[in-house]
């Protein structure tokens, strides 16, 4: 290793990203942006789901009964209706996605003791959105029972109301929820962004960064002068592996400060991951570098080696522990799961080095592989 | 002395996958020669110059660069120290977004060149090759000269023993190609660095000490440039006759090289007992011969002549004639082809400056100018793609500004963005182009095979087009364009790439279609050496066009304005330009072994070059009058045109 030859080329790497106002964007503005792009879009909470309702009753009951679902805070309640032919229209068109239909006599029958059937339609397009919608009804159906019980209990056993529903709830279930106690998807979903844009951008940059170098042709500079082969690489390494942990920081600042998602652990350990971290991903850049020639090429196949395995083996939308052996043994190959896991651990659960050195360990490995790789298939005396 | 050669190559073979670049090839390039290797594209020189620079392995043979066999890449690194590479393609291997001074900088640091060594090789270096105002100005906002001369800067920074330049005067202006020569010989003579240096343009092997002529991953011929001159050993003759058709096919059955250059038919005449020109006055007797010129063969005559007697040469076949159908047919007293003070501008920048001219019908006629200097929005306005800004033109009879559609239904138009679909046939190429110009259905038959003769497809109407040689596409795009036999065509770069047989191959059909069919043609071209294929050429440079006559009319106002062109050859040429530069001389440049000089007065300046050469201790052999070439002129003429403008400012 000459440090000065080294240093040169990393000087002129940088001068090359500082000036190309593309690559500039793509380094700093991209990542950020996806970061947000990706945490609005993957929220998994549903609130505010368009619902209308059609009362054929028109009873004090119905109207009771129209006004529980009204008041949730889960639909946004759009209007009533009066026929039922107006429904496909509106679901198809998206403007409702849930319509409950109260049939007629229904506070008749209530009072009555007859049983009641209350038809829900949902729009089914997007069926994770359609089972939370159905659940929210069923509850606030089920809520609605249960008053109806507590009431004729109180009147059939001369209990009080509050002693009916008392005996009624006597088994109830508690939840709670630990390390995201309030159940919102984007706080568990932001830092898995961070593993997630970090394994985007860098890679590809470095990539490019090399392959354009062969499509130009100023390749045959390094080719030609006695640059070894470990400090061109290591040059081009060293200034993505840079980008890639300051965008780190932003992209902690996003979610902590933007997304409000918590964050228990060291600053300094999420550092070092990430420091290591961004060598990994750098790495397979340079990796995919020594067997493609143009820059569209490197652009798809490090999309693949790197996407893939980051959004379906990292955790981040199936959790580790429900998929199949192969699919664990997947996992573990991909560096994405064990930053993940460092990265969640940081966040949520605030532990450290001391339980999580094995990731970051897993990680080391990674970049040192990687890096010895794309040093054992980089040629300066290439066949063509 | 050392006297081993720098540079050792035996047997070696070179092959990407089916595509055998070299094969077999052996060279020496002695120590301190500026060494060519001239050839066409697809010779198989970049190839060579990769495995001798140490940045490619080869498949057989064996290469020795400063006595070390490159036989694997640890070998190669260790001359990598004393070596300089320049790869192919202008400025393509330096960084578009560093400055002039920051890319010499990143080499430097690359060769691990001592901060001193730098600053002072640095100032040098800018200060000769005239970039030092333009330090700070970034790599992608520099004209194609100055990269050029940049990337060889930073091929030079570490002052390697040997540099090795790919291609470095392809795609550059003739200015500052002749810049870059004298740059590069003075460099060389300074250091006593050797140089590899190769080169598509015949024309330019006049710079070297020894070349080496490449065809088809073979050498040819090589030594130094007088030996090759003498291996062909011959006259070459031009001849001013009519009827020009006649004479052509009289001296085609005769001799073995005859080209048409405009009004002048060139034959080369092996050596014999009897005079050259006797002899071709004798083959045309009966025609009207109006003049008769002879000149020593040039290194084109005997790259060709070599082609042919190894058999790689074509015969040369008679135009077919035409099928029967529609023609266009148009007034034949009038130009075909009419500009008059042709304007375009783009934003702040006027592309074409005032541009007049005309082509009259079966006249070959040639837009010259290097890269940027307007020709193909010339030729895009005149068709119709492009609205002049201001200025007017009529093409084929119609007025370019209102009857765009008419126009191109009378012309034909060969674009130097390579035309054909190269996944489509041959016989599927000419189809589409009839179907497009909506040749009747029953005539596209005859003109198919028309189109099959006319570029020498027989055999090959099957065949992929991607997978024909250069020289066989540009013909068929050619044919391609000639589909619904236009009375114009429009030909742009139309022989970029295409090998010295290719292109007399091709100019050859050119002419028979001007003086056989009539057709009205215009080249633009950025060969100075194609220029004399035409009968009239307009000169153009930064927009405007500078000169504008037939190639023998160029010269001789010329010679009358700035002096005929005499060539010393002496000892110490290097040392001898200096000396007759100091002496009143500037132009004096160094081309190989020989230095150039213009004299107003040849026999004057004779004495006066001899006497000051002689005081100075050099030696002289021989003083010899030169003719000069289109490139003379274009430089001649674009060298006054900034004096004067310089003047004025």
């Amino acid at each position: 290793m000459n440090w000065a030859r080294f240093t040169a080329v990393i000087a002129k790497e940088w001068a090359e990203i500082t000036r190309d106002r593309l690559f500039l964007g793509l380094a700093f503005i991209v990542p950020p942006i996806l970061m947000v792009v990706f945490g609005l879009g993957m929220n998994l909470d549903v609130e505010d789901i368009p619902l209308a309702i059609i009362d054929y009753d028109h009873s004090p009951q119905s109207r009771d009964y129209a006004y529980r679902m009204i008041d949730s805070r889960y639909f946004d309640f759009k209007g009533y209706l009066h026929d039922e032919r107006q429904i496909a229209k509106l679901i198809s068109r998206g403007d409702v996605r849930a319509v409950v239909v109260i049939p007629p006599k229904f506070g008749e029958d209530l009072v009555a003791g007859r049983a009641v059937a209350v038809q829900t339609l949902l729009d089914g397009q997007f069926p994770l959105r359609a089972n939370i919608a159905r659940g929210y009804i069923g509850a606030i159906n089920a809520n609605y029972s249960q008053e109806l019980i507590a009431n004729f209990l109180s009147r059939a056993a001369g209990f009080s109301p509050d002693q009916a529903r008392q005996q009624m709830g006597n088994l109830r279930i508690e939840m709670r929820m630990l390390y995201n106690q309030s159940g919102k998807s984007i706080w568990s979903m932001a830092p898995k962004l961070i593993m997630m844009v970090l394994m985007m951008t860098p890679p590809l940059l470095t990539a490019v960064s090399v392959v354009r170098e062969k499509e130009r042709g100023s390749i045959l500079n390094i080719y030609a002068s006695t640059v070894s082969r470990a400090e061109f690489l290591l040059g081009k390494l060293v200034p993505y592996a840079g980008i890639s942990m300051v965008n780190g920081v932003f992209l902690w600042a996003l979610a902590v400060f933007y997304f409000q998602a918590p964050f228990k652990g060291s600053f300094g350990f999420f550092l070092l991951a990430t420091a290591i971290y961004s060598f990994t991903t750098t790495g397979i850049g340079l990796l995919v570098s020594s067997f493609v020639k143009t820059q569209i090429a490197a652009v798809v196949m490090t999309m693949v080696v790197t996407l893939v395995p980051a959004i379906l083996f990292s955790g981040m939308l199936f959790p580790l522990s429900s998929m199949g052996p192969e699919a664990q043994a997947i996992a573990h190959l991909a560096p994405a799961m064990h930053y993940g896991q460092v990265i969640d651990g940081a966040f949520m659960k605030g532990i450290g080095l001391e339980k999580l050195w094995s990731s970051v360990v897993s990680l080391l490995v990674y970049a040192l592989v990687l890096f010895v790789l794309a040093h054992r298939f980089f040629t300066k005396r290439p066949q063509e | 002395m050392d006297s081993a050669p720098v540079v050792r190559i035996r047997g070696l073979v070179k092959n990407y996958k089916d595509v055998h670049a070299v094969r077999g090839l052996d060279l020496d390039v002695p120590r301190g020669s500026l060494f060519g290797l001239i050839g066409s594209d697809g010779a198989g020189k970049s190839s060579t110059m990769k495995t001798v620079a140490g940045v490619m392995g080869y498949d057989h043979g064996t290469v020795e660069v400063f006595g070390q066999a490159i036989d694997s890449e640890a070998a190669a690194e260790r001359i990598k120290l004393r070596l300089g590479f320049m790869p192919q393609g202008l400025g393509q291997n330096l960084y578009p977004d560093l400055s002039i001074e920051e890319n010499i900088d990143f080499f430097a640091r690359l060769r691990l060149v001592k901060a001193d060594d730098l600053v002072e090789r640095k100032e040098k270096l800018l200060r000769m090759t005239r970039l030092d105002k333009f330090r700070d100005r970034a790599m992608k906002n520099l004209s194609g000269g100055m990269k050029q001369k940049l990337g060889l800067v930073c091929t030079l920074i570490h002052e390697p023993e040997l540099i090795i330049l790919d291609e470095p005067t392809t795609g550059v202006d003739p200015v500052s190609r002749r810049d870059f020569w004298a740059i590069l010989a003075e460099l060389l003579a300074e250091k006593g660095i050797s140089a590899l240096v190769s080169t598509a343009y015949m024309d330019e092997a006049s710079r070297f000490h020894h070349a080496a002529l490449m065809h088809h991953g073979r050498i040819l011929a090589h030594g130094e440039i007088e030996e090759l001159i003498h291996l062909q050993p011959g006259t070459v003759v031009s001849v001013a006759v009519q009827p020009q058709l006649e004479a052509l096919n009289r001296l085609r059955s005769r001799f073995e090289q005859v080209v048409a250059l405009g009004n002048f038919l060139r034959v080369f005449v092996p050596a014999q007992d009897a005079s050259a020109d006797e002899v071709v006055k004798d083959v045309l007797s009966g025609l009207e011969v109006s003049e008769v010129q002879t000149d020593t063969p040039e290194l084109e005559d005997i790259y060709v002549g070599l082609l042919e007697s190894s058999g790689d040469g074509q015969a040369v076949r008679d135009l077919p004639s035409p099928p029967e159908g529609t023609v266009i047919h148009l007034d034949p007293d009038r130009p075909v082809i009419e500009a008059k003070n042709l304007v375009r501008d783009f934003g702040a920048f006027r592309a074409v400056d005032h541009v007049s001219f005309d082509v009259r019908p079966g006249e070959i006629f040639g837009l010259l100018g290097a890269n940027g200097a307007g020709k193909t929005t010339v030729i895009k306005m005149l068709t119709g793609i492009l609205r002049p800004s201001d200025g007017a033109g009529s093409v084929a009879g119609a007025d370019m500004r209102h009857s765009g559609s008419t126009i191109k239904k009378r012309i034909g138009y060969m674009s130097q963005a390579f035309s054909l679909y190269q996944d489509l046939t041959v016989v599927e190429n000419i189809r589409l182009y009839a179907g497009i110009y909506a040749v009747p259905p029953k005539e596209v038959e005859p003109r198919l095979r028309w189109i099959v003769d006319l570029a020498g497809l027989e055999g090959m109407e099957g065949a992929l087009t991607g997978s024909l040689p250069m020289g066989l596409r540009q013909r068929l795009a050619l044919g391609c364009a000639l589909v619904h036999r236009p009375p114009i065509l429009f030909l742009d770069e139309p022989t970029s790439g295409v090998d010295p047989m290719g292109r007399r191959e091709f100019w050859d059909v050119l002419f028979r279609l001007s003086r056989q069919e009539e057709v009205g043609l215009l080249v633009t071209t950025h060969y100075m050496v194609e220029a004399e294929y035409c009968d009239r050429i307009a000169l153009m440079h930064a927009g405007k066009v500078v000169a504008y006559d037939s190639p023998a009319g160029l010269k001789s106002d010329v010679e009358g304005r700035f002096g005929q062109l005499l060539e010393v050859r002496c000892e110490t040429p290097y040392k001898a330009q200096n000396v007759l530069r100091s002496g009143g001389f500037d132009d004096a440049t160094l081309h190989g072994r020989r230095v150039q000089v213009l004299a107003p007065d040849a026999e004057k300046v004779k004495t006066q070059v001899k006497s000051l050469l002689e005081r100075a201790g050099i030696p002289v052999h021989d003083i010899r009058r030169l003719p000069l070439t289109m490139e003379n002129v274009f430089v001649q003429n674009v060298l006054d045109l900034e004096h004067k403008a310089g003047m004025a400012a």
